[in-house]
């Protein structure tokens, strides 16, 4: 048994900037994916039947199905009907879509148990239908699915690493690059959890504090 | 003088001996030196405003509080024992326990377990009596509550008042030496509070050692045997029923049953 | 939709599925076990034995699975262990989802109000008697709930072992798919046997909880 982690630090360089990647495609696909999951619940709940039965089939399938698989069908697929972009697109793409699954069936979830109570009243004050549903339950909704998309964010920064397998440039991938020059996999894989682990902390207490503030506010 | 003995305990005829019992929670020094004798046969009551300390002194007899000082006998057999440790003091705890019934303001049915399952569990569990000879002298104690025909209902049917007729039937069920009720009455509906009280004077009858926390001035005149008035962690006052509820010598006590006896 | 080849991958997609079934039941199996084992330690009056079982948990939870699983295969070889792919791919797993499950359980038991505890122990029922005969029993429904959440979430994982080269549902798949170029037909095929998986452990799940739930209400 040996340990050297001095080509970790030689080469701490790396690791950092796959953080920022991973930081960066965190934020990107986070976006996407509460954006969009947003969209996609309200046009479940309220859309035209030729838009909202495919979604509610895109929740199933894409909460059915792991990660990994619907990233081999994307990196795959859009090569295969001709559209290039570069891996961490794809890579964005596809960890912000499957997570607009899961987003959009906690958005379904909270507006429903708000629409049964406060349509009425809003609607009774003379709003319409459209304004009920923006200045009363969406509102309303995404301050009760706070802690669930929260939630779900933290799991999310986690699954980054798997974008690795696609060719990503991000933390895991940065370390496998060092890797195959220094043969040292335990140090560069330990350092890597290690530094998920610091990133995963900020994000839970920052998490916290805001959703205490928030409470504050209710 | 030992104090660990059980011999000096075995004379004094004492079912119930707590002497200078102290405890804190954190800074709250909620019980502060408690002393408090009952006899074989005795039912003694306890009033006192709320937070005075009488769920915690209730509580520690039940080693459901560990107390940080003072000494609790029970029948000659000594409940807080300070030198031991772990597994000894589990199984010491839990063999003291089984002669104590307690019953809780809340009733702690347990909600998976039918009425007579409730009842029949620790004696059968716990001294190894046979299903058929626990069933018998279980559905005696449901019929001595007034509720066998509820044998086989589940807690959640029951009303507040049976469910309380069932803890003491469960607490009965191990012939405990003393009965130790807190409570008992206050979580429920006014018009269920004296089917509990009626088993209560039962029991009392039957010259069930009884220590009753209660906030009921006329159940506790009516039934005991002596009183105790808690104020603030000490004993303030105590004495037999017609004296301290008639003629009480503290000032506090006067102030607080004015407050009550107003109430009723 | 090349529906010939759909048909012709079936097979081997099949016996990848049954690969993806045994490693998940035995990663499930070995969770509940260190889950059982972590719980017992976190219960403990000792906070030499409390802690430990805390920084565990900790760390398998802020840190990714797919780093947890390079680790531990790769990082093997640092203290001269060398395990089979579906062994380590076992143990990564159920060391993950124990983590899990012991939050999960932890959880159901605390959900028990206190005076089931207070009343049982007030009989004389030892700590070992009140735990197996009153808190279990009320415990165990909202427990199936939550394992079933995660049981859901290990199959979903069990497909990241697919980089460490066993040979399952996400491995084959990605293998035909690079050797076929046929991404849509495959993952239509895989996906469907991950949906019956997934889908079937929810129902059976809800069926439990159903049945138990109406045993425990008479
Ligand atoms: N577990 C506990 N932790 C902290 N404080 C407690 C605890 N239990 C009781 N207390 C405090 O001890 C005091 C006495 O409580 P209690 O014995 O329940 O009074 P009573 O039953 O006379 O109303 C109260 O101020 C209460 O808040
Ligand atoms: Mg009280």
């Amino acid at each position: 048994m040996n340990f050297d982690f001095t080509p970790v630090f030689e080469n701490y360089e790396t690791l950092l900037t796959g953080a920022g990647y991973t930081i960066l495609i965190a934020v990107l696909s986070g976006i996407l994916s509460l954006v969009g999951g947003l969209a996609v619940a309200l046009t479940t709940l309220y859309g035209n039947k030729a838009f909202s039965y495919p979604l509610r089939f895109f929740i199933w399938l894409f909460m059915g199905t792991p990660l990994l698989l619907q990233l081999y069908l994307l990196f795959f697929g859009l090569g295969q009907i001709g559209i290039l972009i570069p891996a961490m697109l794809t890579g964005i793409l596809g960890l912000g879509i499957h997570y607009m699954a899961y987003n959009a069936d906690i958005f379904r979830a909270t507006i429903e148990s708000i629409e049964k109570g406060q349509n009425e009243a809003a609607r009774s004050l003379g709003f319409g239908r459209m304004q009920t549903l923006w200045f009363f339950i969406v509102p309303q909704a995404v301050n009760r699915a706070l802690p669930q998309l929260g939630n779900n964010m933290i799991i999310m920064l986690k699954d980054t690493s798997v974008l690795s397998v696609i060719g990503v440039a991000e933390l895991v991938l940065n370390a496998q690059f060092e890797i195959a020059n220094t043969f040292r996999p335990f140090e560069f894989y330990i350092s890597v959890a290690v530094i998920y682990y610091i990133l995963n902390l900020i994000m839970e207490t920052s998490l916290n504090r805001f959703e205490k503030k928030l409470e504050g506010r209710r | 003088m030992d104090s660990n003995s059980k011999d000096d305990h075995a004379n004094t005829g004492l079912m119930l001996d707590i002497i200078n019992v102290k405890k804190a929670f954190g800074e709250l020094k909620v019980l502060k030196g408690i002393d408090l004798q009952v006899q074989r046969g005795q039912i003694v009551s306890i009033i006192g405003s709320s937070g005075s300390g009488k769920s915690t002194l209730l509580r520690s007899i039940n080693h459901l509080e560990t107390i940080d000082d003072g000494e609790i006998w029970l029948d000659g057999v000594r409940v807080n024992q300070p030198g031991m440790k772990g597994l000894a003091f589990e199984n010491h705890i839990n063999s003291v326990r089984q002669n104590m019934g307690m019953v809780f303001q809340q009733f702690n049915l347990f909600p998976h377990l039918s009425t007579m399952d409730n009842v029949r569990l620790a004696p059968m569990k716990l001294k190894g009596i046979g299903k058929s000879e626990a069933t018998e002298f279980c559905m005696e104690l449901l019929e001595k509550v007034g509720l066998e025909a509820k044998a086989d209902t589940y807690p959640s049917h029951l009303s507040g008042g049976q469910k309380q007729r069932v803890a003491i039937a469960r607490a009965l069920a191990m012939q405990p030496k003393v009965m130790l009720f807190d409570e008992a009455t206050s979580a429920l509906d006014p018009e269920l509070v004296e089917e509990v009280n009626l088993v209560m004077k039962q029991l009392a009858s039957e010259h069930m050692t009884m220590l009753i926390v209660t906030h009921e001035m006329n159940f506790a005149s009516e039934v005991s045997d002596h009183v105790l008035f808690m104020d603030q962690g000490v004993v303030c006052e105590q004495g037999p029923p017609e004296q301290l509820f008639s003629n009480p010598k503290e000032e506090r006590t006067r102030e607080f049953l004015k407050k009550h006896l107003q109430q009723q | 939709m090349d529906f010939a080849l759909m048909w012709e991958i079936t097979p081997l997609l099949l016996k990848a599925a049954w690969i993806t079934v045994t490693i998940s039941v035995l990663g499930f199996i070995l969770g509940l076990l260190v889950a059982t084992i972590l719980v017992m330690m976190r219960a403990s009056a000792f906070r030499l034995i409390r802690w430990p079982a805390r920084i565990y948990v900790s760390v398998i939870r802020g840190t990714p699975f797919f780093v947890q699983l390079l680790i531990f295969y790769y990082g093997g070889s640092a203290f001269g262990i060398n395990l089979d792919a579906y062994t380590a791919g076992v143990l990564a797993l159920g060391l993950n989802i124990g983590a899990y499950m012991s939050e999960a359980i932890r959880g159901s038991l605390l959900a028990v109000d206190n005076g089931q505890n207070e009343a049982s122990r007030s009989l004389g029922f030892s700590r070992t008697q009140t735990m197996i005969s009153i808190i279990l029993p009320q415990a165990a429904g909202l427990m199936i709930r939550s394992l079933g959440v995660l049981a859901v979430i290990l199959i979903k994982g069990s497909s990241l072992v697919s980089i460490i080269s066993v040979v399952e549902l996400t491995y084959q798949s990605q293998r035909i798919i690079s050797s076929t170029y046929k991404p849509f037909e495959v993952f239509a095929v895989s996906a469907g046997l991950y949906l019956i998986l997934i889908y079937g452990v929810i129902s059976f799940v809800d069926w439990l909880y159903n049945r138990y739930t109406r045993y425990l209400s008479h």
